[in-house]
């Protein structure tokens, strides 16, 4: 024990310590709120250029209905053929495109857009929206409807849904308030978070082994310790770094979950935004939620971690180099990705039975089990998880270590599946 | 003499290869034991076959009469060939990271090392790390940190390869000192000179078998009849022809003082002594014969040529 408390001691040492390390953790957390903003503030601030579309319109309904915007501007131009239109305003001509409308607007093919250059779905979209609308309203117009703007005005609707979770009061102010749109961002951030640390940590501990096995340093510890102390305590030394990193990222979240929330977004602000916001503030402001899915993550993340990066361990143990190692990582890699593809399923429903499934199988069940923890999931379901995740680690590390303790030994040529099998079965 | 460890028998072969056949030998305690043998002779198989970390797939090895156990190995101290620090590591914390896993507490571990660092003029280097030591230097902290322990058996793969002649020297120096504090001390190496300075006792590895073994006073004894150094005025050929089959040539070197050649031979059998003389004499143009204490170096040759 004391021999892999001291391994453990130095993988820690040699990466927490590292200025790298230090600097990641810190900035990781503002790097993923500009990831967030990031994209939105883009949409603000790029203007992008503002599109010519020529209009020839058959039918006569159309043309002058059509609004530009900051984006595409409409020039009406009936006195050309489509045919002519297209050869004057070609590539050269600076014209984004050509907007065609045929006499009977809803016929098939009787609108058409003829691009220059690729088009996009945003201006597609915008057209169409444009048109249907236009026609829409001249539709209505033949029903002769007096008054028929105001009457239009009063019978547009649009409602609020606030949901709950049922405690048996039936009482709005003890009930506690959810949104699914909150769930999804948390699960899919939580998710993700778990995914990164898996495949960076994983990859951390099968370099870490080639490079201890081709410098030689373990020809010196394999005669100090045993290797499976060896191979453990650098799995838990990296578990370890891992576990730290997100550790502080939970003190950095919390904090700002107990007084910054509050700070910025006082009580009568919330009151009077919409849902969203409400349940953002509220969800965010929850410290005990908030410190609940951080207690999940570390022990989803450890048991996630420990899991691969035995079987990392033992692909590093079996090659001389790096490079050498990628065929098993893909291999590895695989169930991973297959976690990451079922979340983003389980999104849409938590409770389903690939959902269930997929959080218990040990291989997916980390990532798509703590993507669905804040839907709400019946505290069992966790536990068991959890318990077959960690029953799995110890299986795995079991076989890992077989082929450690013979691989380490092993220098030259990459060994086939075969011989791979065969170092199992050994004594 | 007690033997510390003996190795019975042990062969190992890999895919195509017989790196180690039948090969036994005992070390006394408190020798310094010198594996000798041309590259590729299996040297480095048989101290990973002690250490454990090949498995032998046949014979045994007894440390003080019982089998190896891993436990044991735990506490040797072993140099492998190829040295192995973590390069980001410092220098000294590297250090005590060795000495901890072989057992020593920290402050006591902090201790030796800052003395050894002291003694081999490494003290400046401490705190740096271990990717700016020059490769002298890094050699030098391994050594450290297989002997800062003070285990009661040394084992070094090739100690001397790689060190300028002062730093070999301090070397073998240390190596003496550790086993005049009692340490057994297992060497590997193909350098003759060293063994001569350092080695009591040696065995003689080529092509997988153990080919000679015993003290090295003794082998010169037995191996040392009948080697002389002939000063003369013939050229090669003119030698080589003139001695025919009774006698080896061992080397020679042209031109020294006078426009003489010297040529060291050594004649197998007692009764042709006074036949190669005549010889030489009558055809050579000899001008003085001396009997030499053949040097190991001389008797590693006829060794491997099986001429011994």
């Amino acid at each position: 024990m004391k021999k892999i408390a001291l391994i453990i001691m130095r993988e820690f040492n040699e990466r927490a310590r590292k200025k790298s390390f230090i600097i990641t953790t810190l900035l990781m957390p503002v790097f993923m709120i500009g990831l967030m903003v990031a994209p939105s503030l883009m949409m603000l601030y790029s203007t992008s250029d503002q599109k010519q579309v020529v209009v020839i319109d058959r039918s006569g309904q159309v043309a002058d209905k059509l609004q530009s915007s900051d984006e595409v501007l409409f020039e009406v131009n009936n006195t050309l053929s489509k045919v002519e239109a297209c050869s004057t305003f070609g590539e050269d001509s600076g014209v984004f495109g050509i907007l065609y409308i045929g006499s009977e607007v809803e016929q098939r093919d009787s609108v058409q857009l003829i691009t220059n250059s690729s088009s996009s779905m945003i201006l597609e979209e915008n057209i169409a929206m444009q048109i249907s609308s236009i026609i829409e309203q001249e539709k209505l117009k033949a029903y002769n409807i007096e008054n028929l703007d105001q009457i239009l005005a009063d019978v547009a609707t649009e409602i609020e849904l606030r949901t709950f979770v049922n405690n048996g009061t039936g009482e709005e102010e003890t009930m506690e308030s959810t949104s699914s749109g909150i769930n999804y961002i948390l699960g899919m951030l939580l998710g993700m978070l778990l995914y990164m640390v898996i495949i960076i940590y994983g990859q951390m501990v099968l370099t870490s082994v080639v490079e201890e096995k081709s410098g030689r340093v373990l020809d010196v510890i394999v005669t100090s310790c045993t290797p499976f102390q060896i191979m453990i305590g650098k799995i838990l030394g990296i578990g370890l770094v891992a576990l730290t990193q997100i550790a502080i990222w939970a003190l950095l979240v919390i904090s700002a979950s107990k007084f910054l929330v509050p700070a910025v977004f006082s009580a009568d602000v919330v009151a009077t935004s919409d849902i969203m916001l409400q349940s953002l503030v509220g969800t965010l402001g929850d410290t005990g939620y908030i410190t609940t899915l951080f207690v999940y993550l570390l022990l989803f993340i450890l048991g996630g971690f420990l899991l691969y990066a035995s079987l990392y361990a033992a692909s590093g143990s079996a090659v001389d180099s790096v490079q050498d190692g990628q065929q098993f990582n893909t291999i590895i890699m695989m169930p991973i990705i297959l976690a990451l593809i079922v979340m983003m399923s389980v999104f849409n429903d938590p409770n389903s039975p690939l959902a269930f499934w997929a959080s218990m199988i040990p291989f997916t069940s980390p990532i798509v089990m703590i993507a669905r923890i804040p839907f709400g999931i019946p505290i069992w379901e966790i536990i068991v998880s959890l318990v077959v995740l960690y029953g799995s680690f110890i299986l795995t590390t079991w076989v890992a270590a077989k082929i450690y303790r013979i691989g380490i030994f092993m220098h030259g040529k990459r060994p086939t599946w075969r011989e791979l099998w065969q170092w199992l079965k050994m004594k | 003499m007690e033997t510390i460890l003996k190795i019975e028998n042990v062969s190992k072969s890999y895919t195509g290869h017989k790196a180690l056949d039948d090969v036994s030998l005992e070390i006394p305690r408190g020798a310094v034991y010198g594996l000798l043998g041309p590259n590729g002779a299996g040297k480095t198989t048989l101290i990973r076959v002690i250490n454990r970390i090949t498995i032998a797939d046949a014979g045994r090895v007894l440390l003080e009469g019982k089998p190896l156990t891993n436990d044991d190995v735990f506490h040797i101290g072993y140099m492998p060939e190829e040295r192995g620090l973590y390069k980001k590591m410092r220098v000294g914390e590297q250090a005590i990271f060795f000495a901890r896993l072989k057992g020593l507490d920290k402050r006591e571990a902090e201790r030796r090392l800052r003395g050894w660092f002291e003694r081999l003029g490494l003290k400046d280097w401490w705190g740096r790390k271990v990717e700016d030591l020059s490769k002298g230097m890094a050699q030098k902290v391994q050594f450290i940190s297989t002997v800062v322990h003070e285990p009661k058996l040394l084992i070094f793969d090739e100690p001397f390869s790689g060190f300028d002649p002062i730093n070999a020297n301090t070397l073998k120096q240390e190596i003496l000192g550790l086993r005049d504090r009692g340490a057994t001390v297992i060497f590997s190496t193909h350098n003759m000179a060293s063994v001569e300075e350092i080695c009591d006792h040696i065995t003689l590895i080529n092509k997988s078998r153990n080919i000679l073994s015993g003290s090295v006073d003794e082998i010169r004894r037995t191996a040392g009849g009948n080697t002389f150094t002939v000063t003369h005025r013939a050229d090669h050929d003119t030698f080589t022809t003139a001695v025919g089959t009774l006698a080896e040539v061992l080397g020679e070197s042209h031109g020294i003082v006078g426009g003489y050649n010297e040529t060291k031979i050594h004649i197998p059998k007692d009764e042709d002594v006074r036949e190669v003389f005549a010889r030489l004499n009558d055809k050579c143009g000899v001008r003085s014969l001396q009997e030499m204490m053949p040097s190991m170096n001389d008797i590693f040759i006829r060794a491997v040529n099986g001429t011994l």
